[in-house]
């Protein structure tokens, strides 16, 4: 435990960091927006009396939720060009894994909240002579909305800590930036240790702001 | 979409593949029983009214939760060691990052299940002169033990899918052998896809087996 620390090196090349922690904002940001609308979607499939609709839909999210997510970042970036035959660059394959596997577990969190609306609310709706639509749009939704918010939230945290999988294929995020200092400085102590509480701030600022308004948005009014 | 799948080269490195199975597995079973058994003294020390117990043990759940697994196996392979003044082995960092991280969040399940006791149990325990291991042991945990299960289900597929992570520390597993594979034969989209139906075939009984539980335990309630 003689060891000489020495955080220099973090300081002097803290602008690659800053930039990393930009690259991870970003994609967090991208991905959580599109795994919203692909989360949106399944859910509307898998509730579908449809089965063809619901059979795939259902197939999608057990695929998802039951494989990691890095076999869909390497499936996205080195598989997925040889089928489609345009190369990808990193950004736009770490974002097709990243918002499809979300995607699949927002799709979760949709559905959960929807179906724990009790049944005499579709009875009262359809009373008042509402069609589906606009029982959904006006009765269930709302209510639904309020249960969603705690899922939600867990789900886009884990979703921003595997952003950090991005590196992997060389996307410029903070975990990358810091292997490159790392390669540079060789202080990896300080590097790794520096970047995990980088990691730690922001998401625990982040979770600390989402409580607030969890709080707020939970309230029973 | 010419593409001619060619499933060749998985059958013909079948047994290479099968090697990676193994070592997923020997992560698997060796990180969630210490996991889980480490998690149990941070959920104590979590509930515990004693600040010096109190205090790592929120400091370590908060660590682990909030910062990503990836960021945690690279810190105990390339930076740890520096502190420990000895190298370690792809497998012990990687082992020891996931048995960490498990045993965090299964801290916050113990703790949840150990605080959702009533005091007067406590109370009740003393008073017929149990000490507070025997109380835990004949009172609380059989108790909370049933409504657990589902919540440390769920950490064990997910710490199933994040063994994976420890390919990029070299860990010969399932993933890294995929990775070795599809590098060698220029074949990433057979590779690639069969590793992540490997992986779903591993998973899924579980996650099946767990969903039916939780359930089960549901009904009974």
């Amino acid at each position: 435990m003689n060891y000489q620390w020495d955080f220099s090196a973090i300081v002097k090349y803290a602008d690659m960091l800053l930039l990393g922690l930009a690259g991870t904002v970003k994609i967090a940001v991208v991905s959580i927006v599109l795994g919203v609308i692909v989360g949106a979607l399944v859910a509307l499939a898998r509730m579908s009396a449809n089965p063809w609709l619901r059979r795939p839909a259902t197939a999608f999210v057990e695929f998802y939720r039951n494989t990691p997510p890095i076999v869909h970042f390497f499936w996205f970036f080195y598989a997925l060009p040889i089928v489609i035959g345009v190369s990808l660059d990193p950004f736009v394959a770490a974002v097709l894994a990243l918002s499809t596997q979300s995607g699949a577990f927002y799709a979760e969190v949709f559905r959960g909240g929807i179906v724990s609306i009790e049944r005499g609310q579709w009875e009262g709706a359809r009373a008042l002579g509402m069609n589906y639509r606009m029982a959904m749009r006006r009765v269930i939704v709302p209510q639904a909305l309020r249960r969603m918010v705690a899922p939600f939230v867990e789900r886009s945290f884990e979703l921003t800590k595997t952003t950090a999988l991005a590196s992997t294929l060389a996307y410029a995020e903070l975990l990358y930036e810091a292997m490159q200092v790392n390669s540079i400085t060789f202080r990896p102590m300080e590097v790794y240790s520096a970047v995990a509480l980088l990691y730690f701030i922001t998401l625990f600022a982040a979770s600390s702001a989402m409580r607030l308004v969890e709080a707020r948005l939970t309230r029973v009014s | 979409m010419d593409y001619t799948w060619d499933f060749a080269v998985v059958v013909g490195n079948l047994p290479v593949l099968l090697r990676g199975v193994v070592v997923t597995l020997e992560l698997w079973a060796l990180a969630f029983p210490l996991g889980l058994a480490l998690g149990l003294f941070v959920g104590l020390g979590r509930v515990s009214a004693k600040p010096w117990l109190n205090g790592p043990a929120i400091a370590f759940v908060e660590v682990f939760r909030n910062t990503p697994v990836l960021v945690q196996l690279i810190w105990f392979y390339y930076a740890f060691p520096i502190i420990l003044g000895q190298q370690l082995g792809p497998f012990s960092a990687a082992l020891l990052g996931l048995t960490l991280n498990t045993a965090a969040y299964c801290a916050e399940i113990f703790r949840g299940g150990i605080q959702s006791i009533v005091r007067g149990q406590w109370e009740g325990a003393r008073a017929l002169g149990m000490t507070y291991a025997m109380t835990l042991r004949r009172v609380v945990l059989p108790q909370v033990g049933k409504h657990m299960l589902p919540a440390f289900t769920n950490r064990g597929i997910e710490l199933a899918k994040v063994t994976s992570l420890a390919s990029i520390l070299t860990v010969h597993e399932l993933m890294y052998q995929g990775r070795l594979l599809s590098s060698t034969y220029y074949r990433p989209l057979e590779i690639l896809t069969v590793v992540a139906l490997v992986y779903f075939v591993l998973i899924y009984p579980g996650s099946y087996l767990s969903a039916r539980l939780e359930r089960k335990l549901r009904l009974r309630d």
